[in-house]
């Protein structure tokens, strides 16, 4: 017995010498990513950090985490977990991670990142956290997405700006044979949304948010009449609202035409469909008297939590991966918009442009997703595309009924 | 036997401390963390400040926690009566002497033991699908118009139908059990005396499965108030008020999920005592109206 | 089960057609899942999105099961859950069967409150755990494998503590006497004479456990930490949501039928016991 305790004392003693002598190797940083294995990000990634270590020496350790990561990143920061980057979508990581998120302002100035980068979502990012705290690394740009062929064969010769001319393109569609509009129950709040911020800005729903009063207020009475009226001309594709992703793979199978989402849903169709849809996009239309034009704009980005030991290699990663040659690789492969302006954009030609002019884009459902009653909200602008309201009067009712 | 005291020892401590580890402390501080105001789990019992029931306040006023529990009741009770009716269906079936029992035992089992993640995919992407689904098919050949399965007011009952029709094996061969259990000169009694099979099986079969009708609407009552997965699957993008349920909205409270700007573990907990304290009710009120009519075979 | 064959007695069978019926369409629509899920896997994403799966009109693509197999870490995953699963069924047995030996033989002090926490604790939802045991685990800076196992053979040591506990109740006092008189141990009775004794109730319990940490999900969702860890629960849906992003729906379903099989012909060589297992502790509750 005491033979073996003294032979497996032995062998730990020399374990934790190796280990010792190990504890001097070069530097390795863990990046928790929000992709999967497979995903063409992943494998543009996996690359990208490769290249990196070959170049540098620095090793990163990468966990595919899928994207569930954004239900654990807060959890694992606070639990100080043993990360020095991480993915999440820009909004949250500058609204809800940014008390555990390191401040990039000084690296970025030394990197020069100002260059490479769209002032909008470091406009944002220094907004919500108080300073930089994401580099961007999958800009989104929303609006309606739709089939050019369709469009010349009904004979649609300009892009629809306001929403009687979009009205009009959507009965060209019909009358050629093709359903106008895919819609899935997925982003009906979005769509809705993107109807609401027409007529009442981002600042408007806020307030409605805030205070109710939706039956009180012309413009989401309005907001809701057009959607109804939109979908009693049935304008929408048929199963619509559909389950995610059946009504937006209908642009693919040629039985639709146009669809309300943000830039990935081209990729998503064209490999869902295995076709290369002629894309177009246009911005989401006006209505008269409305409050804003914005459009839709986020961003997947990165950041670095306020503990890490190595937050300037992981830093460094995050440039060599989002700008210049890995960055054009990204976006090529990925279908992507560049996050690096100075790279171009093949899969979206013109997306560069207006991101780089926009000052005051649209997001994502604004604050209204945070309101107690977001998933009862979700479910009546589903409700609104099903037809399920008569006038846009009951469905503002029906919202102020939320507030009791 | 002599009761060897070191033995008792040694052999119950490593039971003893999983007890405590596991449950006994664990749901101790989930009731006590309920009462808190507590943000994140990880926050020390120091920053934890006493909170009475305003945990219990907030989760009955938030629309999303009331819609979950609406919709675990529509899963409790609905989807509890057809599972337990239909097993015990089967399991009458299965033991009246049909052939091939046991490959039809083993068959309706089987989606016990597959994956839910596998399963609930497939329910989403071709049963229910709106243009080729299996049902919309059928409903197309009888000449119906095609049925939004997964739109708002179906999804709820779409999905409680396919959770039914995984469950049914379990509590079917727990029923089988029971059945196997009666003895057979009670059966053969009755025929003489001219009892139909129908009167039989409420005048026999039926009364003296009581206690184990008892134990399936305990476990029914846990599967419901811990259903998960299902609910995820059925919202794949993200959380959905016609699927949502108590864990899920729990999750996302505690953890924080899109849109999710607030944290709170303490209401998190509060949820959690909630189902529990449903569970216990249950049981008390079936071991009470199911108890004085137990009959002994 | 048959043990003989009858000759078949049409008068009785056909009173039986109802009943037949009910099962049959129950079955057949299992058989139907099951082949569309397996026809899905050998078609294109397209062929499944215009309703064409079982038509095959571009051929089977068994690449899709390359590519579920090679762009994911289905083989780490499959790993992960054999070590996971044969670790806490093995780490199960040896906490809670002398404890349930201890409870069968002997009454003392706690006995009753013991035997009563341990049915208690198999009714005990897991989301009322979770949260403290997220916080220790933190606190402690246990994380990994051994975590997850810790936490899997704690999970199982309640139900088979008190399916055990049945089976020891059967057995007479005359072995551990006869043991007794030719001097050995009473521990040593235990592990060499006892245990044995309820070897089938031992495989049964063991089965269980087995599935039910193979297809664990919600612990493995939460406490996983890293990619190599993962089983194959949680790693099935990321290589869903992977595949689904990617728009390989064929390889998808690939991925399921891959997950799908292992499990499937476990269950396939030992059904009957499992479903003696489940009729056997389901009374028991």
């Amino acid at each position: 017995m005491k033979k073996l305790l003294s032979m497996i004392l032995a062998v730990v003693m020399v374990l934790s010498l190796g280990a010792f002598a190990l504890a001097d190797d070069p530097v390795e940083i863990n990046f928790w990513s929000m992709w999967n294995e497979g995903e063409p990000q992943a494998e543009v990634i996996a690359a990208a950090a490769e290249a990196y270590e070959a170049e540098t020496g620095v090793h990163v350790n990468i966990e595919w985490k899928g994207r569930d990561l954004n239900t654990l990143i807060t959890a694992a920061l606070e639990a100080q977990e043993d990360l020095d980057l991480f993915e999440d979508d820009f909004n949250r990581i500058g609204q809800v991670d940014a008390p555990y998120t390191y401040d990039l302002t000084e690296m970025a100035e030394a990197a020069g990142y100002a260059d490479h980068s769209y002032p909008v979502f470091n406009d944002f990012s220094i907004k919500w956290a108080g300073y930089l705290d994401s580099i961007v690394e999958q800009p989104n740009v929303g609006g309606v997405f739709y089939d050019k062929d369709a469009f010349a064969a009904a004979g649609i010769e300009a892009e629809p700006t306001t929403w009687a001319e979009f009205l009009d393109a959507c009965a060209k569609l019909k009358e050629a044979g093709i359903d106008p509009l895919a819609q899935d129950g997925a982003y009906t709040n979005f769509s809705f949304y993107y109807q609401l911020v027409r007529h009442l800005g981002e600042e408007g729903i806020a307030e409605l948010r805030e205070n109710g009063g939706w039956a009180d207020s012309e413009g989401a009475v309005a907001a809701a009449q057009e959607i109804i009226d939109l979908v009693n001309a049935g304008y929408l594709a048929e199963g619509a609202p559909d389950e995610y992703p059946a009504s937006q793979n209908k642009i693919g199978l040629g039985l639709a035409a146009m669809v309300v989402c943000a830039d990935y849903v081209t990729a998503e169709v064209n490999a869902n469909t295995g076709t290369e849809v002629n894309w177009g996009l246009f911005n989401y239309p006006s209505v008269e008297g409305g409050a804003s034009v914005a459009a839709y704009m986020g961003a997947n980005s990165l950041a670095i939590p306020a503990y890490s030991e190595h937050a300037q290699e992981a830093f460094d990663f995050a440039i060599f991966l989002t700008t210049g040659e890995w960055g054009q690789k990204l976006a090529d492969d990925c279908h992507q918009i560049p996050a690096d302006p100075t790279n171009e954009c093949t899969s979206l030609p013109g997306a560069v442009e207006t991101l780089l002019a926009a000052d005051a884009p649209m997001t994502w459902c604004g604050e209204l997703n945070t309101h107690p009653a977001w998933q009862t909200m979700k479910d009546m602008f589903t409700e609104l595309f099903e037809g399920k309201y008569a006038d846009g009067a009951e469905f503002c009712a029906a919202m102020d009924a939320l507030y009791e | 036997m002599k009761k060897n005291k070191t033995l008792i020892f040694l052999f119950m401590a490593p039971t003893v401390i999983c007890l405590l580890l596991m449950y006994v402390y664990p749901v101790i501080r989930t009731v006590i963390m309920s009462f808190f105001h507590v943000e994140s789990l990880t926050a020390s019992t120091s920053d934890w400040s006493f909170n009475g029931l305003a945990n219990y306040f907030k989760i009955m006023h938030n629309a999303g926690f009331i819609t979950s529990m609406k919709n675990f009741l529509a899963i409790w009770i609905v989807g509890g009566v057809f599972t337990l009716a239909l097993a015990l269906l089967m399991a009458v079936i299965l033991t009246s002497g049909i052939r091939f029992q046991g490959f039809f035992r083993a068959a309706i089992y089987l989606p016990n033991i597959v994956s839910a993640v596998a399963l609930a995919t497939m329910w989403v992407q071709y049963i229910f699908n709106f243009d080729y689904g299996l049902l919309n098919q059928l409903v197309t050949a009888l000449g119906f118009e095609k049925v939004r399965w997964l739109g708002t007011d179906a999804k709820l009952w779409a999905m409680i139908a396919a959770f039914i029709y995984g469950s049914v094996g379990y509590y079917m061969l727990i029923y089988i059990s029971g059945i196997e259990g009666i003895p057979k000169d009670l059966y053969e009694a009755a025929t003489i005396d001219g009892a139909s099979k129908s009167k039989q099986f409420f005048r026999i079969t039926l009364p003296l499965l009581k206690g184990i009708v008892k134990t399936t609407i305990t476990f029914w009552t846990i599967n419901a108030a811990t259903f998960y997965l299902w609910s995820k699957l059925f919202s794949p993008v993200q959380t959905e008020g016609s699927t949502i349920v108590p864990v899920v909205y729990l999750y996302d409270t505690v953890f924080g999920g899109k849109g999710v700007i607030e944290r709170d573990a303490g209401a998190g907990a509060a949820v959690g005592v909630v189902l529990t304290l449903i569970i216990i009710a249950v049981y008390i009120v079936t071991e009470k109206l199911l108890k004085s009519s137990d009959l002994e075979y | 089960m048959e043990k003989t064959k009858r000759k078949i007695n049409w008068k009785r069978e056909l009173k039986m057609l109802p009943g037949y019926l009910v099962v049959i369409v129950y079955v057949a629509f299992m058989v139907i899942m099951l082949g569309w899920i397996f026809g899905a896997s050998l078609s294109t994403s397209r062929e499944i999105f215009t309703g064409k799966v079982l038509e095959f009109a571009s051929g089977f693509h068994w690449e899709n099961y390359v590519t579920a197999w090679d762009s994911q870490n289905v083989s780490v995953f499959f790993g992960n859950s054999l070590l996971y699963s044969v670790v806490s069924c093995a780490g199960v047995l040896l906490i809670s069967a002398p404890a349930a030996y201890v409870l069968s033989r002997w009454k003392f002090r706690g006995s009753r409150t013991i035997r009563i926490l341990l049915v208690i604790a198999m009714s005990v939802p897991a989301i009322m755990i979770i949260m403290p045991l997220y916080t220790l685990a933190v606190k402690w800076g246990i994380k990994g494998r051994i975590l997850l196992i810790a936490l899997y053979i704690f999970m199982r040591v309640p139900y088979t503590a008190i399916y055990m506990l049945d089976f020891f109740a059967t057995l007479s006092h005359d072995y551990e006497e006869a043991a007794a008189i030719d001097g050995c141990s009473a521990n040593r009775t235990f592990w060499v004479i006892m245990l044995p004794l309820i070897q089938p109730a031992i495989i049964t319990v063991t089965i269980f456990n087995f599935l039910s940490v193979w297809n664990e999900f919600f612990m493995a969702l939460i406490f996983t930490s890293s990619n190599s860890m993962t089983p194959v629960g949680v790693g099935l849906l990321q290589i869903v949501n992977s595949m689904k992003y990617s728009g390989n729906y064929g390889g998808l379903f690939a991925a399921v039928i891959i997950v799908f099989l292992p499990t499937f012909l476990l269950y396939l060589f030992m059904s009957r016991r499992i479903i003696s297992g489940v009729t056997a502790g389901g009374v028991k509750g």
